[in-house]
């Protein structure tokens, strides 16, 4: 790159040590001259930048200017604006101009047009409706950022930020490193080496810490020296599918993202990367066919054990037919191409399709696809001979349609590759090579299949599958020897099928955590298209059978394919007796039901103390929660979030009103500012339909009246200009005392933050901001509802107040005595003395007891 | 920005004017003493490439710029409301071509007036607070698009009166918007700056098909289904202050900043980040310098084929910047000892050749060309 300079430079280097001083200036001298270069191509850049934008803006003006030539003049006066001009102000003649003084004309004009008067609306700053509180995301925040305000009165002075405490100086930012100096900081550190005084130059040079410089040079290098590499892993990458991922990478995005609370992904309200909190208590299994013996498909296990039942039964007859299978099949390979025509016209459908993309070797594709067909034919009719030998075990029958049909399904995919893959390389030479792999693979293939289809734990049968492995393994060397290309993907299409990949392993896995050992439910809920029942419950009894008892361990290729499994299974879950499925069935929970709310929050109404809630954080503890628990430590109860066991003695229990419909104190929800919750209280319940679709009837009296934001059952309020100032808030039906009307949303922001935006609202004289709890501040000013819109009022209608709803804070606007239809809503924003805006402060004298306000009203927040 | 990395240093241009061009005073109007905010000329229509609009206090005058500095006024409004203040006027159209000017100020009201029979023709009441500027789409020229102090753009059609999309929400401006503008070319991209110290890049790709429908619509405005536009394309906080206009030049974007005592124009580049879309960098390629300019709502004009852009400052001076040229060069600077008042916006006329420009004393000058 720069010839001339690395000269001079492996000369400076060769005397570095003696001659340090003199290496430093040559460095400089190094540096300068870099520097000049890089600045010298970017004006050249910038050049070109402007140029090739400006043949870009000559293209755009000449689309411009004939957009703007109208011909279709459809008025025809003389210049479009009137009959004649107003009034015509003469030039200043030549050279008056440049005189110090000139006249101006003084614009008089006789006639105006009137543009009559609209009404304007009270100001507002555009919001964002919001049915639901956000967490403020990281870069609404204000605090450390300037703010521009301007002089109400001066009209022209901008003030910048009120007070010296809001200049905080942003954290030192990382450099950001441009391209000329990755330049300069590479060439220098190759020529020159990473001595120390080197680094100091360049560091001073560039004007930056030399351990940032360090890092760069780190970084630059593991660019360019891992530049290959990575080329290579990327495209390796590109490759891989989803199946060959592990599940818990495949999950990341679940974990991540998915909000246990909400049940929806990316999370507005409690955000991404939530800690995972996982219940102590297992869920009980979800089990639908737990007692139903039907089975779930053709592939259903319950299949494969009436087979294995068969087959024990009679295995005595079917190894006396064993010894007559290979003559069979031998002889059925004469048989083939006729007697199977059907399964050829299939293929042939299949080979339609391959045609057209190798148009070049049609003919030797045909040859190629027939000699597969053969193959595969000539596979599943080994099996079929060999299995209907054996009249009296019907059900082989059932196995092998199965098995045909799956092959079926598998056939065009192989042929598919086959032909791609095997036609371009008429490579004949290497067919012996090919088929011998073949063999290989196609044997352990055909066990494969066969383990499948019949359960492997029986030594008959495997004797079975040797024979008909060496049946297929002739039938297979015919083909090969005439034909010997295009075959090596067929086995490995097979193999696909059968060989349980690391994601199907962990996919299993989970079913079983989901649905115990209900191998129908797994494969349909999550193996589905990828392993039929049967396979899941063959895979099952395998890795169950590795566990010490019972294993009559086939072959040695089964044998480590178990064991493969086996370790998975191990290092996932403990090691589950048979019977574990049928604990889904009833699992009881045993504790009492009896209402016992957290001591705490008892005392806290008691106090009846103003006192702030406090934000719930799910606690992870394992079973009951101790000291250690950060939801007691914050003096919060556990909710059902929290991974506590549901007998945490921190609980809170919920209620079992049964006639009271939960709207007074009576109901220990109500009376603890929450709402109920139908997984928590006994008698709240939520319903739709008249119970004819089999919802669960009816407990207690009344629906429950304490999930009013829960269940959103708000009034309509509109918004209009209000009868006291700006904007208010209305009603469109009338309520009656106590009713809910709607949630007061916004963003939650901290308190710090909110103390920052107070100042600022504080100035356009709006505020929007509610305390929440002691972490949270909600602000309506940009993303909100309309009752944000609602004035304060020291004789209000309507009251506020804070109501924990399924772990969550939220603020529930409530009526606090009938409201007629279109009346305009109030409630007292709790301003602390002083703090009010002169017309929301009461005539002299008539202060309202501040004591006399119960604890769970909310109050607009107050800066400090 | 605290320190520009090498290699990326902006080509700053020279204050000395070349005297390409020389500009001379060839008239002064007086529009009374209320502060003139804007005057612009009509690009929207060949036939009245002279004519051009100014507004000040709750009035908007048109005018035409005649042959040997002959100014003609041609019609004169007046706001009934005697507190509005106009900011911003701009050209724009029906779809058969009858020109609308459209104003709007300090009541958050855009007037539409039909020029061609000198009447009202629609009010859009929307925005909670002043308008700061109000641009015409040049390809289509029924759509306007507002920039305002309640920290919303909104896009409207003027045919049908219907406020068809407002950018703002949760990635839009955090303080006033001062300025907005059509991509000459990309019909779908309007950039706006403002006084949260950032310049967006918005793109309403997605919602063209409310564009299209407001042309057709003929239920009652306020029916139309308005969409919000949340997130920008790009965000950039190429500036450490305010931003108090910006036009696009090609695909590069001009933006007045506000330092200490000077202002100056940047020419950057929206650069995306790959990683995290919406995010982006700006890569400053020059600067045009504007000394004695440190009060705001100063903005500056472009000739229709932008290769000039003129502005004035707070002592009454104008910058006349050849735009394309790389390093920039000042064609002129124009001054005259009468001109003293702060001069808000200037006009460039097609072909550059007349300059006008209104001021902080009710005053408009013009400036032509010295024919060479």
């Amino acid at each position: 790159m720069v010839s001339r300079a690395s000269d001079s430079s492996s000369k400076s280097r060769k005397s570095y040590s003696e001659q340090s001083n003199d290496g430093l200036g040559n460095l400089t001298y190094k540096l300068n001259q870099l520097k000049k270069q890089v600045q010298a191509e970017r004006v050249v850049s910038v050049k070109d930048k402007i140029e090739k934008n400006r043949k870009k803006i000559e293209n755009d003006i000449s689309q411009l200017l004939s957009t703007t030539s109208r011909k279709s003049v459809i008025f025809a006066m003389d210049n479009g604006f009137g009959n004649m001009p107003l009034c015509k102000y003469s030039g200043f003649p030549q050279g008056l101009g440049d005189r110090d003084y000139v006249n101006s004309h003084e614009v008089v004009l006789s006639t105006s047009s009137k543009l009559s008067h609209v009404q304007k609306i009270p100001p507002y700053t555009t919001w964002i409706f919001l049915d639901k509180n956000q967490r403020m995301a990281e870069d609404q925040s204000v605090v450390g950022r300037r703010r521009i305000y301007y002089d109400q009165h001066g009209s022209e002075a901008l003030v910048c930020s009120d007070s010296e405490e809001d200049i905080i100086e942003p954290e030192e930012e990382k450099h950001e490193f441009s391209d000329g100096e990755d330049r300069i900081l590479w060439t220098v550190f190759e020529e020159h080496g990473l001595g120390e005084e080197v680094i100091n130059a360049v560091s001073q040079f560039i004007g930056i810490a030399t351990s940032e410089v360090q890092d760069r040079y780190s970084t630059l290098k593991e660019k360019y020296d891992g530049k290959n590499l990575k080329e290579f892993e990327d495209a390796g990458h590109e490759r891989g599918i989803a199946l060959e991922k592990s599940l818990s990478a495949a999950l990341d995005s679940f974990d991540n993202l998915f909000c246990r609370r909400c049940l929806l992904f990316d999370c507005r309200l409690h955000g991404c990367s939530q800690t995972l909190i996982n219940p102590s208590e297992k869920q009980p299994y979800w089990s639908e066919y737990e007692d139903d013996r039907k089975p779930c498909s053709n592939h259903c296990y319950l299949q494969s054990r009436a087979v294995q039942d068969t087959v024990e039964g009679s295995a005595g007859n079917i190894s006396s037919i064993i010894t007559n299978t290979e003559g069979t099949l031998l002889h059925c390979n004469a048989e083939v191409p006729g007697a199977h025509s059907d399964i050829m016209a299939g293929e042939r459908c299949n080979s339609k399709r391959v045609l057209p993309v190798t148009s070049e070797a049609v003919d030797s594709s045909e040859v190629a696809i027939g000699n597969e067909n053969t193959d595969t034919s000539m596979q599943s009719l080994g099996k079929r001979k060999a299995l209907e030998l054996n009249d009296s075990v019907k059900v082989f029958d059932e196995i092998e349609e199965s098995l045909n049909k799956k092959q079926k399904k598998l056939l065009p995919l192989d042929v598919l590759t086959a032909s791609s893959d095997g036609i371009p390389r008429p490579d004949t030479k290497s067919g012996h090579h090919v088929g011998a792999i073949n063999d290989n693979e196609l044997q352990m293939t055909s066990k494969n299949t066969i383990k499948k289809s019949v359960s492997a734990k029986v030594v008959s049968h495997n004797n079975i599958e040797h024979n008909i492995m060496d049946g297929a393994k002739d039938v297979n060397k015919e083909p090969e020897m005439k034909q010997s290309f295009s075959k090596g993907e067929l086995p490995e299409g097979v193999l696909c099928s059968s060989e349980w990949k690391p994601i199907e392993k962990e996919l299993y896995l989970k079913g079983v955590e989901i649905f115990g050992r209900n191998s129908c439910l797994i494969a349909r809920n999550l193996l589905s298209g990828l392993k039929t029942c049967m396979e899941v419950s063959t895979y099952m009894r395998d890795s169950s059978s590795s566990m010490p008892h019972k294993s009559v361990a086939p072959s040695s290729f089964l044998e480590e394919t178990v064991k493969v499994d086996t370790d998975y299974a191990e290092q996932e879950m403990p090691a589950r007796p048979r019977l574990l499925r049928r604990r889904g069935r009833a699992r009881k929970l045993k504790y009492s039901w009896k209402s016992a709310g957290h001591p705490s929050i008892w005392k806290r109404i008691a106090d009846g103390k103003n006192q702030s809630c406090k934000q719930y954080t799910p606690c992870g503890c394992q079973s009951m929660c101790g000291k250690q628990c950060p939801c007691l430590h914050n003096g919060t109860c556990c909710e059902k979030y929290c991974g506590c066991s549901k007998s945490c003695k921190n609980r809170f229990r919920g209620c079992h009103c049964a006639k009271s419909q939960c709207r007074s104190r009576q109901c220990p929800c109500f009376a603890a500012g929450r709402e109920c919750d139908p997984d928590v209280c006994r008698n709240c319940w939520v319903s739709c339909g008249d119970g004819s679709l089999g919802e669960p009837p009816k407990r207690g009296d009344g629906q429950c009246g304490n999930m009013r934001l829960l269940l959103r059952q708000q009034q309509r309020i509109l918004l209009a200009k209000s009868d006291v100032a700006g904007w208010g808030a209305f009603l469109k039906n009338s309520v009656s005392k106590n009713d809910y009307l709607g949630e007061y949303t916004g963003e939650l922001i901290s308190h710090r933050e909110a103390d920052k935006r107070g100042k600022i609202y504080d100035r356009a004289n709006s505020s929007f901001l509610f305390d929440l709890n002691d972490q949270y501040v909600l602000d309506a000013y940009r993303k909100g509802d309309k009752l944000k819109f609602a004035n304060h009022s020291s004789n209000p209608n309507c009251f506020a107040k804070v109501m924990l709803v399924a772990g969550d804070h939220r603020v529930g606007i409530f009526a606090k005595e009938h409201i007629e239809a279109s009346e305009e809503l109030f409630y007292d924003y709790r301003y602390g003395p002083d703090q009010a805006p002169a017309w929301a402060r009461k005539p002299e004298g008539s202060k309202r007891e501040d004591s006399s306000v119960s604890q769970g009203r909310a109050k607009k927040h107050q800066s400090h | 920005m605290a320190r520009t990395a090498i290699g990326c240093e902006p080509l700053v241009g020279s204050l000395t004017p070349s005297k390409k061009r020389e500009y001379r005073v060839t008239n002064k109007l007086q529009e009374g003493k209320r502060p003139l905010y804007a005057v612009v000329f009509n690009f929207i229509d060949s036939r009245y490439f002279n004519v051009f609009a100014t507004v000040g206090g709750n009035r908007v005058t048109v005018y035409q710029c005649l042959e040997g500095g002959v100014i003609a006024a041609l019609q004169s409004y007046v706001d009934e409301d005697k507190e509005e203040s106009f900011y911003t006027v701009s050209w724009a159209c029906n779809v058969d071509g009858i020109p609308f000017l459209v104003a709007g100020g300090i009541n958050g009201i855009i007037r539409v007036i039909d020029v061609s029979n000198e009447k009202l023709h629609k009010s859009f009441v929307g925005h909670g607070d002043s308008i700061n500027e109000i641009r015409t789409q040049p390809l289509k020229p029924s759509l306007v698009v507002s920039a305002s102090k309640d920290e919303s753009v909104r896009l409207w059609n003027v045919q049908t009166g219907i406020c068809i999309l407002i950018f703002a929400g949760a990635g839009g401006h955090r303080n006033e918007v001062l300025s907005v503008d059509f991509h000459p070319s990309d019909i779908y991209r309007i950039a706006s700056c403002g006084m949260d110290n950032t310049v967006k890049i918005w793109s309403m790709k997605e919602f063209w098909t409310y564009v299209e429908k407001s042309f057709t619509w003929t239920d009652l405005p306020s029916k139309f289904p308005t969409k919000y536009v949340q997130f920008p394309v790009f965000i950039a906080s190429v500036h450490s202050n305010y931003v108090d206009c910006n036009r696009w030049l090609g695909d590069f974007i001009l933006s007045k900043v506000k330092l200490s005592v000077d202002n100056e124009i940047v020419l950057w580049e929206p650069k995306m980040k790959e990683q995290s879309p919406g995010e982006g960098t700006a890569d400053i390629l020059q600067k045009y310098p504007v000394p004695e300019c440190d009060i705001w709502f100063i903005k500056f004009s472009c000739d229709f084929h932008y290769n000039a852009a003129a502005i004035g400052n707070r002592e009454g001076k104008i910058f006349v910047w050849e735009l394309q040229s790389s390093p920039p060069v000042l064609i002129a600077r124009l001054s005259h000892a009468q001109s003293k008042s702060p001069i808000r916006q200037t006009a460039m006329s097609y072909d550059g050749s007349t300059i006008l420009s209104c001021c902080e004393d009710g005053a408009i000058w013009r400036w032509d060309a010295i024919p060479t």
